[in-house]
């Protein structure tokens, strides 16, 4: 072989070895593109934000195809109460039947420096590695497991330190993954940590919503059950924020505008002054705002609204003198106060009674006393007085204090005395008496009942009393009215009294004088007659 | 100033019973009674027109209040006390501070309350 023929072998030797070379660094810059390129799809693919599992499963797909896994696997640590535990997994390269059977993987030697974060562990040949083999029960893979023998593992940890799980890869073959590939699976590692905490701050962030929206709803439902408005007030710029039903409260509709303003103006212009003092005293000290007063609503019809406040942020430190946010709630309290109004006109009422009935009673009592022989006579005579009031008081509670009738004022009265069957009275019919009437109706039966007792046609056996009684219209002379007529008949004949007893002063004078009627008694040879003729007015209930 | 003797003192009470005991103290006391009246109309009638010294009122009569009738007395410059169950606290707001007879009564309250009455009268 010539010099120049040497020379031209040599060159094409050259030339084919620069090819040769030019081929394998395109190759490689092929590889190194489409590595970055299935990088960078992998990068967003577990950047998506997608669900948990999701993003686990593009991390572990992304790792088998970056570095040729044969499998991959990613136990992610889900904290029980015993502990640690690695209870999820995703795979790939296997279905996910090839670890069902197992149990999950402990911190056994080879895993460790996985689950605890100290770092990649990367074999050629796994089970050359000195940490393999080294736990009971298995000493090793257990029985059916994937057959691994290139092997790498990275833990996938936060920024600040917390092991969120570990990747682990897996071949048949030894001497797989080079170092490069660990490079590749701490990038991916980072990935995943950051997305995996993005995935758990989320959810965290949707359970804090979905929490706060509950609270929230129970809170609008405790509140709209007990019928509260809430209501909130910048105290800076006097912006109001009131609720449907605190609106509906002040007599405004959920549309309507309502602010501050129109809040004072609403208040009731006596209570406006009490109301805004509360309220700058509360600002002022950052106390509680309790208070009740009344509202014109627009309608013109008054109402109570209790309302209650204080600062918004209860640690929230004065400011200037003075909190910056008040909230509160208020609450229509219409039917209260006008039930703590009745009541008081009601217990006003009954003491009004109460007193009356015992200057009733001092009446009686000295009324009688003037006309007793005697106290054995007085005592006789004040308590069959005493137990007739009681009746028509009796006869009254029974219909609420607001009628009696008369059919039930004589029958009470004439009980002591012999009762129906020495009676004659038209108990078919029946005409109701308001209460004063039937005191002083029942008050002169009474009276009149006794009288005969004692010296008239109750007096003796054969005796009777007749109580006849018809109601006469209106005339153009006299108001409607009643008149009514006790009629002794088969006593002693009576004669007209020397002097005048409390019975007969309590008819023609009393009587007649508190039901504004006339009272007539007449001591007839046959036994005593009184006409009574009450107007219907005093007596009708 | 006057005496209780011969005192010309309205009454106005609705109840027959009350009335008759005010009557007897009134005169046991020595004061003439004008009256009694139950009804506002007659109140109103005697108050407006009837020679009188002094006037006890019943504040409740029947259900109506009395306070046109203590109006009129004391535009005609009549004093007057009123008898109550309520105490003071029964009046309305121009009359608080008026003699008031408190429900039930002694004849020595009505005697105490008549004299400061008689004591106006000029």
């Amino acid at each position: 072989m010539t010099v120049l023929e040497a020379d031209a072998r040599a060159a094409t030797e050259e030339i084919f070895d620069l090819r040769r070379r030019l081929a394998e660094a395109q190759q490689a810059h092929a590889e190194e593109v489409r590595r970055n390129q299935a990088f960078s799809r992998i990068a967003a693919a577990i950047g998506a934000h997608q669900s948990l599992s999701e993003t686990v499963q593009a991390v572990i797909d992304g790792g088998v195809e970056l570095i040729g896994a044969q499998f991959g696997a990613f136990f992610y640590n889900v904290i029980d109460r015993a502990g640690e535990s690695y209870m999820l997994y995703g795979l790939a390269g296997a279905p996910d039947e090839a670890f069902a059977n197992f149990p999950m993987p402990r911190k056994t030697a080879i895993f460790a420096p996985t689950f605890d974060g100290a770092g990649v562990v990367r074999s050629d040949d796994v089970l050359a590695d000195p940490r393999y083999g080294k736990n009971t029960p298995n000493q090793g893979m257990p029985e059916g497991h994937l057959p691994v023998r290139s092997y790498l593992a990275a833990p996938v940890k936060t920024a600040d330190g917390l092991v969120l799980g570990g990747l682990f890869f897996g071949h048949r073959e030894p001497a797989r993954f080079d170092s490069r590939a660990e490079t590749v699976i701490m990038g991916l590692a980072a990935q995943a940590a950051v997305a995996i905490e993005w995935n758990r701050a989320g959810e965290a962030g949707d359970r804090e919503l979905t929490e706060r929206r509950r609270a929230e709803e129970r809170l609008k439902f405790a509140l709209d059950s007990g019928r509260l408005g809430s209501w909130e007030l910048d105290v800076e710029t006097r912006a109001y924020d009131a609720s449907d039903i605190c609106r509906s409260n002040y007599g405004r509709g959920p549309d309507q505008d309502f602010g501050f303003d129109d809040l004072v103006a609403t208040i009731h212009a006596s209570d406006r002054d009490r109301m805004l003092a509360a309220m700058d005293e509360a600002i002022r000290t950052g106390g509680e705002y309790d208070i009740e007063y009344r509202v014109v609503i627009p309608s013109g019809e008054t109402r109570w609204v209790h309302a209650r406040g204080r600062a918004a942020v209860r640690d929230e430190p004065l400011i200037g003198g003075g909190v910056r946010r008040m909230a509160g709630v208020s609450l229509d309290v219409t039917e209260r106060k006008r039930a703590e109004e009745r009541q008081r006109l009601l217990l006003n009422e009954l003491n009004h009674r109460v007193k009356n009935t015992l200057v009733t009673v001092q009446s009686m009592a000295a009324q009688t006393l003037r006309a007793a022989s005697d106290l054995p006579a007085f005592r006789e005579a004040f308590e069959a007085r005493l137990i007739a009031l009681s009746q028509t008081h009796n006869l009254l509670t029974e219909q609420n204090w607001e009628s009696a009738s008369l059919r039930e004022i004589v029958d009470a009265e004439l009980e002591a005395f012999g009762g129906r069957e020495r009676l004659d009275f038209d108990y078919a019919r029946d005409l109701r008496l308001n209460p004063k009437a039937t005191v002083a109706v029942g008050m002169a039966v009474h009276e009149l009942a006794t009288n005969a007792a004692k010296y008239g046609a109750l007096s003796t056996p054969g005796g009777r009393v007749s109580i006849a009684w018809s109601t006469e219209p209106a005339s153009p002379e006299t108001s409607a009215r009643l008149r009514l007529r006790w009629t002794e008949s088969g006593g002693p004949p009576v004669p007209p009294p020397t002097r005048r007893g409390f019975g007969a002063r309590l008819l023609e004078k009393g009587l007649a004088g508190e039901l504004s009627g006339v009272v007539r008694l007449a001591y007839d040879q046959s036994g005593l007659v009184c006409a009574m003729t009450l107007p219907l007015a005093a007596l009708e209930p | 100033m006057k005496t209780l003797a011969a005192l010309k003192v309205l009454v106005v009470e609705d109840e027959a019973l009350v009335s008759m005991l005010v009557e007897d103290m009134l005169g046991d006391l020595g004061c003439e009674v004008v009256g009694p009246a139950a009804e506002i109309e007659e109140a109103l009638r005697l108050a407006g027109s009837a020679e009188i010294d002094a006037a006890l009122l019943d504040v409740n009569l029947g259900g109506r209040p009395i306070f046109p009738v203590a109006d009129a007395l004391k535009a005609r410059g009549v004093p007057f006390a009123f008898a109550s169950g309520y105490g003071e606290a029964g009046l309305t707001e121009p009359h608080k501070g008026s003699a008031v007879l408190q429900k039930p009564f002694r004849e020595a309250d009505l005697r105490r309350v008549l004299e400061g009455l008689a004591a106006q009268v000029v």
